[in-house]
């Protein structure tokens, strides 16, 4: 009989007890890999966060905004002195342009090919080009009733060429109006809000800081107007080919077209000009630092600088409070399961020193009886780690469900404040579209985090059965044995 | 060739300093069957610890085949109770959760010596003692006290040991299991050439072997040397 078969045999000698401790044991060690599942999948989620919007600042002129405002344009040159700024990791150029199809571009009052965009004109605004795509998105109510409004504005602007239609086309009933498509000018493959480009088939455009008459065209428009990778069609009365069809995600994002920056600044005449650019800071606890370094750097009367999804710092937060207190529970939940070991193996060499003093007598070294020990408690820990994987594996996404939750709530009680109402309205949710990255949070127990939490146990136990192993050595068979 | 040199132990009561063996010498040749006699605390277990290495002496030294016990270190010591000494204890002393087989394995495995080999001598050394081939593989708390002490004396056997140190091997036993056990360690005194050493308080069991000593106030005096014609012849 080898030392493991007698460590086993030694474990099962009193089956109530065994049970007993196993079931004690399957508890701590349940928890702390209930604990560490959570963990990880808080520290996934956070880590998703932090590297999409979290750490975004977006830079507009000053006073402009997309194709509203006024006030002068960004310059190629400012792209630098953001990315001078402590903490900015990478600062995209974007250059908007307004595509309006040739047939609805002809009907319109100026029947100029490239026009002075949106209400006032901005100059931070996009420039509007002709096209011979059709824009995915019917105008329907709302598209007619901003269209008349923005007509209006045009109409009453100071001395601006209004791109709006006709007086008689704004009074009457809603006329027939095809949508713009929008075009941006990318400096890399990401989107307005930073964040990457989901490329459904073809290519990317290569190289984004050159001029070239590849696109990326969004997946509605490609299949309204019959594209796919290899297909042209024109801007400017010039032909560009579709590298890539991209999925913004959103019908909006994806009626949608866009080109390298040096292209669109070259279609809109505005060479050097920039529309906004989207700066990525490197963590999210930097992002106010890094926002108040940029303005400062830019001149407030020159940019603005916006931080996308704000509350997302709130659930981000929250969800790091949560990665923290899993953490520490994990811990602890470790330490009580190395505890049970220690004492209870520290109890069975109490209770068997007669036993290792004979083992002594008749020759057995102090390393073999001390692993005999080790190897005993290894056992315990194993049927503890099976029926404790089983609880963690049912238990894991309750525990994290209900440590996020809680920790919102606290959070949300924080937010709101003493007037209860938080930015979410009276009754609403303090976190806004945040609380909805909070419950998304699914923690199931991959087994990859099971094996890291059954070996951590494991290491656990080694240690724990170390010192009453290390009590076995101490003991003199003479003393024990004195008895007879 | 077993060399006991003026061997003392004392122990601190308090005050008091007892000295349970004071000054013990004698020798024991390869394949004798000894005992030492003496009332209960008279010192008789003490000498015994000495000798098999569970204990260290105040001063004097045991020397087993001319190597002196006081100079070695306590790895040496396991070693050589390991190798040297084979130890039956008044209970036995057994593993209770081990079957008869796997107790006296266990010697043999602390040896290295591989499984196979272990399981067939193991074997043996039970039909030696005459333990019944079905109840070898029963576990300990199965067997009778006769039959443990017979499995206690196979696992003293295990490693050939030079010197076999019995305490009180019948104390627990029926007048006649105890008969059989020593007339067990005579035969196995007489056919392995063991050295055995038998400390008793029964006089009639310390009648039986070769050489008897008797233990009284830690000071050791030899009462009868017994040749033993069976043996020799």
């Amino acid at each position: 009989m080898s030392v493991l078969a007698r460590s086993v045999g030694n474990a099962f000698r009193n089956k109530i007890r065994t049970a007993a401790v196993v079931a004690v044991l399957a508890v701590a060690i349940g928890l702390a890999l209930a604990m560490l599942v959570a963990n990880q999948a808080v520290g996934g989620k956070v880590q998703e966060l932090n590297a999409s919007v979290g750490t975004v600042l977006t830079v507009n002129p000053a006073g402009a905004q997309g194709f509203d405002g006024g006030g002068e344009p960004l310059t190629t040159a400012q792209t630098a002195t953001a990315a001078a700024v402590p903490n900015v990791v990478s600062v995209v150029g974007t250059k908007a342009l307004r595509l309006e199809t040739a047939t609805a571009a002809s009907t319109s009052t100026t029947g100029t090919a490239t026009q002075q965009a949106g209400p006032g004109g901005g100059p931070g605004g996009g420039t509007s080009v002709t096209t011979n795509l059709q824009a995915a998105i019917d105008a329907g109510t709302l598209g007619n009733r901003n269209n008349t409004s923005g007509s209006t504005s045009g109409s009453t602007g100071s001395g601006s060429t209004g791109t709006g239609s006709t007086g008689s086309e704004n009074t009457g009933t809603a006329p027939t109006f095809s949508l713009p498509i929008t075009a941006t000018g990318i400096g890399a493959e990401v989107d307005t809000a930073g964040k990457a480009l989901n490329i459904t088939s073809g290519t990317g455009l290569g190289d984004y800081t050159v001029a070239s008459t590849k696109a990326l065209v969004g997946t509605t428009l490609a299949t309204k107007n019959n594209l796919k990778a290899g297909s042209t069609f024109t801007i400017a009365d010039k032909t560009f080919t579709v590298a890539g069809i991209f999925d913004a995600g959103t019908t909006f994002g994806n009626n949608a077209v866009y080109t390298t920056l040096a292209e669109a600044q070259a279609l809109a005449a505005t060479p050097g000009e920039l529309s906004s650019m989207v700066v990525t800071v490197n963590s999210m606890e930097n992002v106010d630092a890094a926002k108040t370094a940029l303005q400062t750097a830019l001149g407030s009367s020159k940019a603005d600088v916006t931080q996308g999804q704000r509350n997302l710092e709130t659930a981000v937060s929250s969800l790091d409070s949560v990665k923290n207190i899993s953490l520490v529970a994990f811990i602890a939940a470790l330490g009580t399961a190395g505890l049970i070991i220690l004492l209870i193996m520290v109890m069975l060499v109490r209770e068997r020193r007669r036993e290792i003093g004979v083992l002594k007598a008749i020759g057995a070294r102090n390393r073999t009886i001390g692993l005999q020990f080790v190897l005993e408690a290894l056992v315990l820990v194993a049927l503890g780690s099976v029926v404790g994987a089983a609880i963690a594996s049912f238990a894991s996404d309750g525990i994290a469900s209900a440590l996020i939750s809680s920790n919102s709530s606290t959070a949300a009680t924080t937010q709101r404040g003493p007037g209860g109402a938080g930015f979410g309205g009276p009754g609403g949710n303090p976190f806004g579209g945040a609380s909805q990255l909070l419950t998304s949070v699914t923690a199931s127990a991959s087994p990859g985090v099971i094996a890291a939490g059954v070996a951590a146990v494991f290491g656990v136990a080694v240690v724990g059965a170390l010192v009453p192993a290390l009590l076995t050595a101490r003991i003199r068979p003479i003393e024990v044995l004195r008895g007879e | 060739m077993i060399e006991v040199k003026d061997l003392v132990r004392q122990f601190k009561s308090g005050d008091r300093t007892i000295k349970p063996v004071n000054g013990v010498s004698f020798e024991l040749e390869k394949g004798t069957l000894a005992s030492i006699v003496g009332k209960s605390g008279s010192g008789k277990s003490t000498l015994l610890s000495l000798l098999g290495a569970l204990d260290k002496p105040t001063s004097g030294d045991v020397v087993v085949d001319g190597v002196s016990l006081a100079g070695l270190p306590a790895g040496k010591l396991t070693e050589y109770r390991r190798r040297d000494i084979g130890f039956v204890f008044q209970q036995f002393n057994l593993i209770p959760n081990l079957s008869a087989v796997d107790n006296v394995m266990l010697p043999m495995e602390f040896a290295g010596m591989r499984k196979a080999a272990r399981l067939e001598r193991a074997r043996s050394l039970l039909e030696q003692v005459q333990l019944d081939p079905e109840k070898q593989s029963r576990r300990i708390n199965k067997l009778s006290g006769g039959e443990q002490q017979r499995v206690a004396i196979a696992r003293a056997l295990a490693n050939e040991p030079k010197l076999i140190l019995a305490d009180e091997p019948t104390g627990n036993l029926d007048e006649q299991t105890g008969e059989h056990i020593i007339e067990l360690l005579s035969s196995l005194s007489r056919d392995h050439n063991t050295t055995i050493l038998v400390v008793t308080h029964d006089r009639s069991l310390a009648q039986k072997t070769e050489r008897r000593f008797r233990l009284q106030q830690g000071k050791l005096s030899e009462e009868t040397v017994r040749p033993r014609v069976a043996a020799r012849a």
